[in-house]
């Protein structure tokens, strides 16, 4: 059986590749591919642990976590559809409605 | 058997009807007929009947035990009962006739003098029905509380009819004078009625305290407060010396709410209060030297102010004040004495003689002086003059009113006046203070003499001064002097009660214990130096007057000829500057407090709340501007806070 | 009549589904109105019911009747829990009243009609819960529910600054509330092991409080007391009542001022001082200063106004401190005295603000120095003021008398003479209002405003307070039929205090 370590390694790998490209990538579609790196980075915890300790839940949460994140990405493709309707961009640095 | 008494709750009950009826339907139903006034007459007609049958019964002794009572519960709290009910004495019995007579003459009267107010006579015979509803009310109330509450009324029905004409600013102002004024006296009479409360253990009931009183003495200082308060609410009510300045503005009301309200019944409702707690009150001679000096005061005071008024309601308003000191004088003289000597009742006899006495002239005076104003439409006396040769009856009855407030005999203001004097003069004795007050009270009786026949003389007596309004002048229509001829009678023979009793309520044998005929009376009185002395004084009073109004061989003038007498003139014409005392604590001293109020909760109160506000936008507007609107930097945010929590799990958790 | 069966929820449920209708109604207002008319009409019928039915000779332990409790949260301690006893049963009826007769009042009302009168059915829900209420839980429910009507009345039916107004009535009077809910929470967490078991239960808790120790009952009693008399409202937490008033519209006033204030005082009887009669007596000199500061100033302040209805709102400050004085009195008669305050105030203030609304509905303006001489024109509306400012500042006859000497007599009992300094309030109190009758409608006729086409009363402004004015005189002549019903009630709240 090959070490847990490895599989926390990967997914830890995953999720700051992820993290780092959400906060630095300029377009929205990049930033929501990113943030579904992160969300594998974290079902792959999900499996790991499940497998080594025999809890069947984590399997089921991964599962649950799959299905929400393609829920979010229809959500969040939607947004940013709707943004480049509006704005003409899906540049993030040019969204800043909500500032003070 | 069935007594009349039993029937007493009604008499206050039928004005009450009237007030309804009237005030509902007086422009509707009653229309035609002076929009509700007969209707007022009638049930006025009705109380008035009731009361004197109840009255004679009580004073011929005709119900046994003398005194009926009667009553209900009003509302009880553990340790305090309140109750209402009727409480008839002799007292009572008395003022039950004055005040439902009055009433009636007077409700008689304006069918004439009200004519030609319209629609408005509604609600003046509404009004005036509620007065007497109420006025009969507190006349009849079996405890303290039950005529605080008929007190308060009757003080409401008096600041309505003064401010009758109330489109009139004079006369709203007047009005506002005379709430306030009176409530002065009222918070008193609260604070009286507090340590009654509390002394006599939570019941206020005539009966039971007068009962009890010997139970309840000792350590009286509180006592002698209570008391004093309660004489406090009778300062307010009947415009004592500090608290007298509303009465004469009063006098902006229709001249018979002046006859009936602030001259024979309302203002007379402080005296029947001491009268009423008499038993009490000669358990504290502090209190009743307070009383006697106040009442001297004020009849002196007042009577000065009458002296070059020109204003005929203005100086028969003084006149009332100054009546009215009398009263007071002699119920507090004649307490001390009581106290002292434990003898004879005489102050108290004789002020309530004088009540009654006083309340028939000073209202056929009143009445008399508004059939002038009716004739003439002012009120000035300086634009009088000659109008006897047009106005026969009304001088005659007038004349007739005067020489019985002047104090001379056979009429009826004498014989009380001088029973008041003499009982003064006995308390000399006792207080030489009394003397000091027996000065005061000949000085008054001589000023009185003065300025009542001042003012029949300017009205009545001479040449016509303005010929306008002399030409304009008639004789009133015979609802009105029926009236007044009544009262003459009244005015001229009530005196006589003094012969043949009133039964326990007026006694010869209490004033001179040792006459027991009406000859031994008359000797007595006659015998007396001090008698001399007042009709001297009332004399020399006329005398004066006709002089300087009549024949003219004094120029009034010389009052105002040197600068220091005219001070003094003006000086008695701006009362004393009471009213500008008044105004100065109104509107400088109280209105004063209440802006700096205002001031300090709008900005100082409410500043503090806004200025929670404002700190909170203020701390907000800095804090904002963390919001880039930025996704990113909101992630950023996010990443670091949970990088740093895990760091300080890491370094201080103990995780690893 | 009603021994098992639930009238007191009969009584929440029925404005609730008559709120909802209402709202339901939209675009009809005509049917709003008659709908609200309606069910509040139910309402006060079932309020008169239960009166009707209240024991008054009910054995001391067994004053709350129509007693209903359900589990609703067992494991939290939670219940449904109501009851009624003297105290709470005349609050309900005059919430019941007052309610209705807004609602006819508010006839004219063209705007949004349907929200409005379903937002008044609303806060009578809540009110009436407040005043029904045995549990904690529930108690904090009701009273937060009061406020959101309130609020809306007064920011969407408001005069020119009603934005201001509302939102300090909200954000002040829900600090207030959030520092009573702390108080509750407090309360619950240190009871409920004194009990063995969770509970939000009044009167389960009220058994235990007096073992809580010292420092933490007075902590829970300061941040209870400070969540009623803001709500009260008492100096100097008061400010935002003239604000809100002056803003709102009359029915909003009215059931302000009627109802809401109400809360307050019957937050301090039902749990101050129920609760913690240890603390209230040593407080009890404080609580009594309190009072009669607000009694004071708050006649003084009154006497500075030009807005009538301002003025009113001040004399509402005044008249709630005569409450807390005979509150702070803890005997008998102050506390009986109190609660026929509120009761009076209630019936008092609501023709006062129906008065005020009157002449800025007709003359356009509340400012006394421009009105004037208005008493012919208007006579109807002018004799109701007068019998509203007189029954206001105490005059005998009218049931404001009776409260306001019960409490001055029963300040002598237990403090002496100083109840020289409230009493001299009642001056001041005929002070201003006998002064603003003078300015307003006596004189000459004003010629600052068009007086042309002024107009008197209308029926659906006549009805409502002839019936204020019935009742008014009807108390005040004889005071027993409301006395019976708060006496009885009177020595529970009282058991730990002597």
């Amino acid at each position: 059986m090959i070490a847990i370590e490895y599989f926390i390694g990967l997914s830890a790998i995953l999720f700051i590749i992820g993290a780092v490209g959400v906060l630095t990538r300029k377009s929205a579609i990049v930033v929501l591919m990113c943030i579904e790196l992160m969300l594998n980075a974290a079902n792959i915890n999900f499996v790991a642990f499940s497998a080594y300790s025999g809890n069947m839940n984590g399997m089921v949460f991964a599962l649950v976590s799959i299905a929400i994140a393609a829920a979010e990405v229809a959500v969040g493709l939607a947004i940013v559809l709707n943004l480049y309707k509006a704005r003409d961009t899906i540049g993030l640095d040019e969204v800043n409605l909500l500032r003070w | 058997m069935m007594y009349w008494s039993e029937l007493a709750w009604l008499i206050p009950i039928i004005p009450l009807i009237s007030f309804v009826v009237v005030g509902f339907l007086g422009n509707k139903a009653f229309k035609r007929i002076e929009n509700g006034g007969y209707f007022a007459i009638l049930m006025a007609a009705v109380a008035c009947f009731l009361s004197l049958m109840v009255a004679f019964e009580i004073l011929t002794g005709g119900y046994p035990g003398g005194t009926f009572i009667q009553s209900m519960n009003w509302m009880t709290v553990p340790g305090f009962t309140f109750n209402m009910g009727i409480y008839i004495d002799t007292l009572t019995a008395l003022m039950l006739i004055v005040v439902s007579f009055i009433s009636t003459l007077v409700v008689i009267y304006s069918v004439g003098y009200m004519h030609e107010e319209g629609e408005k006579k509604r609600r003046y015979y509404a009004e005036i029905s509620l007065f007497i509803c109420a006025m009969l009310g507190l006349v009849l109330s079996s405890n303290f509380l039950q005529m605080f509450i008929f007190w308060e009324i009757v003080g409401l029905c008096s600041y309505l009819l003064i401010g009758f004409w109330n489109t009139k600013p004079s006369a709203a102002s007047a009005a506002k004078k005379a709430f306030l004024v009176t409530r002065i006296g009222d918070i008193m009479f609260m604070l009286g009625l507090f340590i009654f409360f509390v002394w006599f253990q939570g019941n206020l009931d005539f009966s039971y305290i007068f009962n009890n009183v010997d139970a309840f003495l000792g350590g009286n200082d509180l006592l002698t407060l209570g008391t004093f308060f309660i004489f406090g609410g009778a300062i307010g009510k009947s415009a004592q010396f500090p608290l007298h300045d509303w009465l004469p503005d009063a006098m902006e009301g229709p001249t018979t709410v002046s006859a009936l309200i602030h001259a024979a019944t309302m203002v007379k409702a402080g005296v029947y209060l001491v009268a009423r707690t008499y038993p009490v009150m000669v358990e504290t001679p502090n209190t009743m030297l307070i009383i006697a000096i106040i009442g001297g005061i004020t009849a002196l005071m007042a009577a000065t102010m009458a002296l070059n008024n020109p204003n005929i309601k203005r100086v028969l308003a003084y006149s009332t004040i100054s009546q009215l000191g009398y009263m007071f004088l002699a119920l507090g003289t004649g307490g001390y004495l009581f106290f002292h000597t434990q003898e004879t009742n005489a102050g108290f006899m004789s002020g309530m003689f004088h009540l009654m006495n006083h309340a028939f002239f000073k209202a056929l005076l009143f009445l008399s002086a508004g059939a002038v104003i009716h004739a003439v439409h002012t009120e000035d006396m300086r634009l009088m003059g000659g109008l006897s040769k047009k106005l026969k009856i009304t001088s005659l009855v007038m004349l007739i009113g005067c020489i019985s407030i002047a104090g001379i005999p056979p009429l009826s203001g004498f014989w009380s006046k001088d029973e008041i004097l003499a009982v003064v003069f006995e308390t000399g004795a006792e207080n030489p203070l009394f003397y000091v007050l027996y000065i005061m009270g000949i000085l008054t009786a001589f000023m009185t003499a003065f300025y009542m026949f001042r003012l029949w003389y300017m009205t009545f007596a001479g040449e016509p001064r303005d010929h306008h309004v002399y030409d304009h002048a008639h004789e009133s229509p015979k609802v009105m002097w029926v009236p007044l001829a009544i009262l003459a009678a009244l005015a001229f023979g009530s005196g006589f009660a003094l012969f043949f009793g009133f039964s326990e309520a007026i006694q010869p044998t209490m004033f001179h214990p040792h006459a027991e005929t009406w000859t031994q009376i008359l000797e007595i009185v006659f015998t007396d130096v001090l008698t001399y002395l007042s009709i001297i004084a009332a004399v020399l009073g006329i005398f004066l007057a006709y002089l300087m109004y009549r024949k003219r061989s004094i120029n009034p003038d010389v009052f105002v000829a040197t600068p220091a007498r005219r001070k003094i003139y003006g000086l008695l014409l701006a009362r004393y500057g009471f009213t500008a005392a008044y105004d100065w604590i109104g509107l400088k001293v109280v209105y004063g407090v209440a802006k700096a109020v205002d001031w300090f909760d709008r900005k100082v109160i409410d500043g503090i709340v806004n200025g929670f506000a404002i700190v909170t936008i203020k701390v907000g507007n800095i804090v904002r501007r963390g919001q880039t609107g930025f996704v990113q930097s909101y992630a950023a945010l996010v990443v670091a806070g949970v990088s740093i929590i895990v760091i300080l799990l890491f370094l201080f958790g103990g995780v690893i | 009549m009603f021994e098992n069966f639930p009238i007191l929820s009969l009584l929440l449920i029925v404005p609730l589904i008559g709120s909802m209708m209402t709202f339901a109604a939209g675009k009809h207002a005509k049917a709003a109105r008659y709908l609200a008319l309606v069910f509040s009409g139910i309402t006060l019928v079932i309020a008169t019911l239960i009166i009707m039915n209240f024991s008054l000779s009910a054995p001391l332990g067994t004053e709350f009747q129509f007693d209903e409790a359900y589990d609703w949260v067992p494991m939290l301690g939670i219940s449904y829990h109501l009851g009624v006893d003297g105290i709470s049963m005349l609050m309900v009826f005059l919430s019941a009243l007052l309610v209705f007769l807004a609602i006819l009042f508010s006839w004219d009302v063209e705007e949004r009609t349907s929200s409005y009168m379903g937002l008044m059915l609303l806060l009578d829900v809540g009110v009436l819960g407040v005043f029904t209420a045995l549990d904690y839980f529930l108690f904090y429910i009701f009273w937060e529910v009061v406020l959101i009507p309130m609020y809306f009345l007064i920011a969407i039916w408001g005069g020119p600054s009603r934005a201001y107004a509302s939102i300090k009535f909200f954000i002040y009077t829900h600090v207030a509330s959030l520092f009573m809910l702390l108080g509750i929470f407090a309360l619950y967490f240190t009871a409920s092991p004194l009990l063995g078991a969770p509970s939000f239960d009044m009167i389960e808790i009220a058994s235990v409080s007096g073992d809580i120790g010292h420092a933490l009952q007075l902590i829970i009693y300061a941040a209870l007391f400070f969540g009623f008399i803001v709500k009260m409202p008492m100096v100097p937490f008061h400010t935002w009542l003239p604000d809100a008033h002056v803003q709102a519209p009359t029915a909003g006033s009215v059931l302000l001022a009627g109802l809401l204030l109400k809360m307050g005082s019957y937050g301090i009887i039902r749990i101050c001082v129920f609760t913690f009669p240890d603390i209230t007596v040593e407080a009890q000199v404080l609580i009594a200063i309190i009072g009669v500061l607000s009694i004071v100033y708050g006649a003084f302040a009154c006497l500075a106004q030009t807005d009538l209805k301002k003025m009113v709102a001040y004399s509402s400050i005044s008249h709630m401190g005569i409450v807390l004085l005979g509150i702070a009195t803890l005997t008998d008669l102050g506390m009986a005295a109190a609660v026929f305050q509120m009761f009076a105030h209630g019936l008092i203030t609501a023709v006062l603000f129906m008065t005020c609304g009157m002449f800025q509905h007709k003359a356009g303006t509340r400012e006394i120095p421009l009105l004037g001489g208005l008493a012919p024109k208007v006579p109807v509306l002018s004799t109701v003021m007068m019998i509203g400012f007189m029954a206001s500042l105490g005059l005998p006859g009218l049931v404001g008398f009776v409260a306001e000497f019960s409490v001055f007599t029963a300040t002598y009992d237990f403090f002496d003479l100083w109840v020289i300094v409230p009493i001299a309030s009642v001056a001041l109190t005929a002070a201003y209002y006998i002064w603003a009758m003078q300015r307003s409608i006596f004189g000459s006729l004003t010629t600052k405003i068009d007086t042309e086409h002024i107009h008197d009363a209308y029926w659906f402004e006549t009805v409502p307070l002839a019936v204020l004015i019935g009742l008014i005189a009807l108390f005040g002549i004889y005071p027993r039929l409301v006395m019976d019903i708060i006496v009885p009630s009177i020595p529970r709240i009282l058991t730990g205090v002597i």
